[in-house]
């Protein structure tokens, strides 16, 4: 095997598997887990105090404990996530941090059915004002001091200002890693690339820093080949399972750009210089922007959209829709008429973590790339 | 020369046999559909009609929700194209199709040369499709075939206006309960569906001529709903359960004359 | 100018009601601003500042009411709005898209000619505050981009533990300031303080009295139906902080008051059994809820939503306003909700719940389960949950809510007459 895919293989049986990362992690350090629901939570607080942050992203799996408590519209990240709490599958976690971005995760976070202690906190959404920015600071300091308690632990402005680094690091390391991905779509196909990104939540981000970094550097050491199929960009919550990267794979696409809420919206930004760390990583969600869970009064997700497929020579947009997402969905007109505007062809699919079905699926991606 | 176009449907199986690219030799159509012995048997029944072999085809190619069960077919294409494909050889005039089949509803709107330019598909829910019609025409006891006539003799179209056709059952099962004429309530669950399929019309952009097609095209209720709610005449496809296997024969044609992109 | 003083109350609610709609009308025609707001954003700045005011919300409802959302829902579909989206914005979005063809092309679209509700401006700006749900913020950004005006947010972070920590209403506060900066911007003056004071002054007479119609339902029997209060929030939401709202208030409290001393009730016949409705009304099929739920010799004597204009505060103090502003029980945890709906189902004295699951809101229905569950464990009333939507009329099914009240009601009477429901 080669170093890049011995890389590969790696990272993505550790997005496969994130019990095991965690039960690594434990073995390897003695500490243990904190649960990171999406979206946009502060992870470095966990890290600054030693601990695994674990991305809690829900997964491919039929529902039936959760029908007792979510009707059938909620979204289905959040029903299996649901699904997985009842069945215990987070209760080794020592706590979970809580982010409340949209009406639905308001409500899942006064009903966690594990066994953990939740650490709720409330993102500002009239963010451009100083006083969001205050606002989210004490809210990360009662994040902080609650972890302290749980996990009996202190948590230092210096390790903070390390974590931030850290983490820092990792994302100018991820956005080098999109740019160059788009250039060996022979190498990196749809899913080898999730796969790559996915594996950040659930590592401790300098080793996956780390291994990315040497991709890079393997990837970038090989020549460009042409490529023959179509490029797109992934615009979205998510973009699984598996499966459905599977039909655009086979449909000869190449991921060139995302604009997921679980890929390229976390790293986009860094988080900026300061003094005090909570204020620092509280002016990250000031400054980030494109997201629909992100109040923006100027919607710039639909411009931003525009120039990433300039920038990324992309030849038309994949809507990944999580079903029942209402923030994403009101997003979706807006951004829809924008690109058609711009001439920028786009193709709704609709995100399912439950459906075992997807044959409309690759209707809609076969005859997307019959018509480019 | 022959090519044959192969349609594998949710509820129905289609197959077309074109003769040099313009000569429809045989259209033939059973009404089941993928996983069952309906694409043999259509397949079957086309090559015996038209007294040819399979290997007497220069080229095949499968479309529908089936096409990659197949074994018979060179190449798969999707069922949007293949529609346009057909369509647009069928109604050449044709720049906005309204496609209602078993599961599934589709607005394509093409472009001046029968390309695909943008499409709309229904979102995983039964509504607005041939299998609500299924549903309805259960709970109603009156075959679908005979919908349509039902329809033309309503005097008041009742309102079936629920997204979910499990309530939409119960809606039905109420009026008639409350002793609206079935005539009527078909009139009103003819026009539901026409609601949901001009909705994806309406986000392609409806402009004429508008062409029918699917085995709901059939439903003349139907398509009198249609040209109704778009306040547009509407024209169905000829034999329109088949055209879209007639586009797959058609492509098939022109990859092996060279002529497709 | 009309005369009002030999008006009832309801006469009262039909004609400011109107009167709002055509003040608006008329600052539009004269080159005055209009503003669309939120049901529950704060109306003292706008108002302070003389600009006229539509509520969606409430102007939704009343379409859905008048059997008329179906054109707009349809509209919106074209637009992209996913049907599992919130239908009071669908119905707007709609609604907007048809005013704004009218602007473009001088020509009124058919469906807006046909709309059975009251004629709207479209905006100059618009105001949202996300105390009722987070959709508010989402479909607002649409607004403002849609017609490229100004948007005034006032965002009141989800209260995860109580009681409200300062830091909180210090933010809200903030961002008071900064919806006066921006006012004085758009409307190009100074912000008038001493106006602003008199309206916080109004606001809160309105409110009083509003919370005197509302406590009128702890009688038993009770004078008052609190689908009444369905109807009369129209005010509460448009005009809390004019004296249209006080003036409606007061005479429909009095009213009341008149009628439970001359022994005159609600319930025409003998009140039965008394219920609290959690959630919004199904406002296409309200009049088929409100029968099912009187044929059954059941009344309405709790419900939460209507407590969700309940904003007393003390003029002159942001912090407190802020408070008022983001106390919302469902822009709070679970134990405050269940707390404040514990409240409204004995203060009402109440032998069963009803739950909407509305299809619409998210947040008004994924903790009905918790809740319900929490509620019976404290007071051991039956309770049922139904499907249903605000303004699609195509998510509800009145079998469904037929069948489920009658079980309901089964299940009050049994405790009634003393068999335990466990």
């Amino acid at each position: 095997m080669s170093r890049i895919e011995t890389i590969i293989s790696e990272l993505s049986s550790i997005s496969n598997n994130p019990r095991k990362a965690m039960e690594d992690y434990k073995k390897e350090t003695g500490k243990g887990a904190v649960g990171v629901m999406p979206y946009y939570a502060p992870e470095e607080i966990i890290h600054a105090a030693g601990l695994l942050p674990v991305g809690i992203w829900g997964g491919q799996k039929s529902i039936s404990k959760a029908r007792a408590y979510l009707p059938p519209f909620a979204c289905s990240i959040m029903q299996s996530v649901m699904e997985m709490q009842l069945e215990g599958v987070y209760d080794n976690l020592e706590a979970i941090l809580f982010p409340v971005p949209c009406d639905t995760l308001k409500c899942l976070s006064q009903k966690w059915k594990g066994t953990s202690p939740v650490i709720v906190f409330t993102h500002p959404q009239n963010r451009k004002l100083e006083a969001a920015n205050k606002f989210l600071a004490e809210e990360y300091r009662l994040v902080r001091e609650k972890l302290e308690r749980i996990l009996d632990v202190k948590i230092s402005d210096e390790a903070l200002h390390k974590s931030i680094d850290i983490y820092n690091e990792n994302r100018k390391v991820m956005r080098e890693f999109t740019d160059i991905a788009a250039a060996y779509p022979q190498i990196i196909d749809p899913i080898k690339r999730h796969a790559i990104i996915k594996a950040r939540s659930f590592m401790e981000k300098s080793k996956h820093t780390a291994m990315v970094k040497e991709l890079n550097s393997e990837l970038k050491s090989l020549p460009v080949e042409d490529f023959t199929g179509k490029r797109v960009v992934l615009t979205g919550i998510m973009a699984e399972p598996n499966e459905v990267l599977e039909i655009l794979k086979e449909n000869g696409f190449a991921v060139v750009a995302d604009d997921l809420a679980q890929e390229s919206r976390q790293f986009r930004n860094d988080v900026p210089l300061g003094t005090d760390p909570l204020y620092r990583l509280a002016k990250w969600w000031q400054e980030f922007d494109g997201c629909s869970l992100a109040t923006d009064a100027k919607k710039s997700r639909g411009p931003m959209l525009i120039d990433t497929v300039k920038a990324s020579k992309a030849d038309a947009v994949v809507v990944c829709m999580m079903k029942f997402c209402d923030p994403e969905e009101f997003d979706y007109p807006i951004y829809y008429r924008q690109l058609e505007e711009a001439g920028i062809k786009s193709l709704f699919i609709e995100i399912d973590l439950e459906t075992t079905s997807f044959e409309q699926t690759k209707t809609r991606v076969q005859s997307f790339s019959e018509m480019l | 020369m022959f090519t044959m176009g192969i349609d594998i449907g949710s509820s129905s199986s289609k197959v077309v046999i074109l003769e040099d690219g313009f000569n429809i030799i045989a259209g033939e159509v059973i009404q089941i559909g993928t996983g069952s012995t309906g694409p043999k048997r259509v397949l079957d029944e086309a090559l015996s009609k038209s007294s040819l072999k399979l290997q007497d085809m220069a080229r095949i190619i499968a479309t529908g929700y089936g096409r990659s069960s197949v074994d018979e077919a060179h190449k798969q294409i999707s069922e949007i194209s293949c529609q346009a494909k057909g369509v647009f050889f069928l109604v050449p005039s044709a720049k906005v199709i309204i496609d209602i089949g078993g599961q599934d509803v589709k607005a394509i709107k093409l472009d001046s040369k029968g390309c695909v330019k943008q499409f709309f598909m229904n979102d995983k829910c039964a509504a607005g499709t041939g299998r609500f019609l299924d549903v309805m025409s259960r709970v109603l006891e009156v075959n679908l075939n005979e919908m349509a006539e039902y329809d033309s003799r309503a005097t008041e179209p009742a309102t079936v206006s629920s997204t979910c056709t499990v309530f939409a059952e119960s809606e039905v099962i109420s009026q008639l309960s409350n002793g609206v004429a079935k005539e009527n309530i078909i009139a009103g669950v003819h026009q539901s569906v026409a609601s949901k399929a001009c909705g994806l019309a309406y986000r392609c952009g409806v402009e004429e001529d508008i062409v029918m097609c699917g085995g709901v095209a059939k439903d003349e209720g139907v398509v009198r709903a249609i040209s109704k709610e778009l306040k547009k005449p509407v024209i169905v496809a000829p034999n329109p359960q088949i055209t879209a296997a007639l586009g797959a024969a058609i492509f098939a044609f022109e990859e092996v004359m060279g002529t497709n992109k | 100018m009309t005369d009002t003083t030999n008006m009832s109350a309801k006469e009262l609610l039909g004609f400011y009601q109107e009167e709002l709609y055509e003040e608006a009308r008329r600052a539009k025609k004269e080159g005055k601003l209009v503003c669309w707001s939120a049901s529950v954003a704060p109306s003292e700045f706008c108002v302070a500042m003389d600009i006229a005011m539509i509520y969606p919300e409430t102007h939704a409802a009343g379409i859905g009411a008048r059997k008329g959302a179906l054109d707009v829902l349809e509209v919106a579909d074209e637009k992209g709005y996913n049907v599992d989206t919130c239908s009071y914005a669908r119905v707007n979005m709609g609604y907007m898209e048809l005013l704004k063809q009218e602007a473009l092309t001088g020509k009124t679209p058919e469906k807006l000619e046909k709309s059975p509700a009251a004629r709207i401006p479209l905006p100059d700006l618009v105001i949202t505050c996300n105390n009722i749900c987070n959709t508010l913020l989402k479909w607002y950004e649409n607004l403002a981009v849609e017609l490229n005006i100004p948007l005034i947010i006032i965002d009141v972070p989800f209260n995860h533990t109580m009681p409200i920590p300062q830091y909180s209403k210090d933010y809200i506060a903030e961002q008071f300031k900064n919806a006066i900066s921006q006012l004085e911007e758009i409307c190009g003056r100074k912000f008038d303080y001493d106006k602003f004071l008199k309206v916080q002054e109004q606001t809160q007479r309105s409110v009083a009295q509003w919370n005197r119609i509302a406590s009128l339902s702890s009688h038993k029997p009770s004078p008052l139906n609190g689908f009444d209060l369905f109807n009369y929030m129209a005010l509460i939401v448009c005009a809390r902080s004019r004296d249209y709202a006080e003036i409606t208030f007061k005479k429909f409290a009095d009213e009341l008051e008149e009628n439970l001393k001359n022994g005159i009730f609600a319930f025409k016949g003998n009140e039965q059994k008394r219920v609290t409705w959690e959630g919004i009304a199904v406002w296409p099929h309200l009049g088929h809820t409100f029968k099912g739920l009187k044929n059954l010799g059941n009344i309405m004597t709790g419900s939460a939503y209507p407590g969700l204009w309940n904003l007393s505060y003390t003029p002159g103090d942001m912090s407190s306003m802020a408070e008022a502003y983001t106390r919302i029980y469902i822009n709070t945890c679970l134990d405050n909700k269940v707390k404040v709906l514990s409240d409204i189902i004995s203060g009402g004295k109440c032998d069963g719940v009803i739950y909407h699951q509305n299809r619409s809101c998210k947040l008004m229905s994924f903790l009905n389960v918790e809740t319900a569950d929490i509620l019976q464990k404290q007071n051991h009333l039956p309770y049922v949950s139904f499907d249903g939507d605000q303004t699609d009329p195509r998510n509800f099914a009145p079998a469904q809510f037929d069948t489920r009240i009658q079980a309901l009601d089964e299940m009050m009477k049994q405790n009634k007459e003393g068999v335990s429901n466990e």
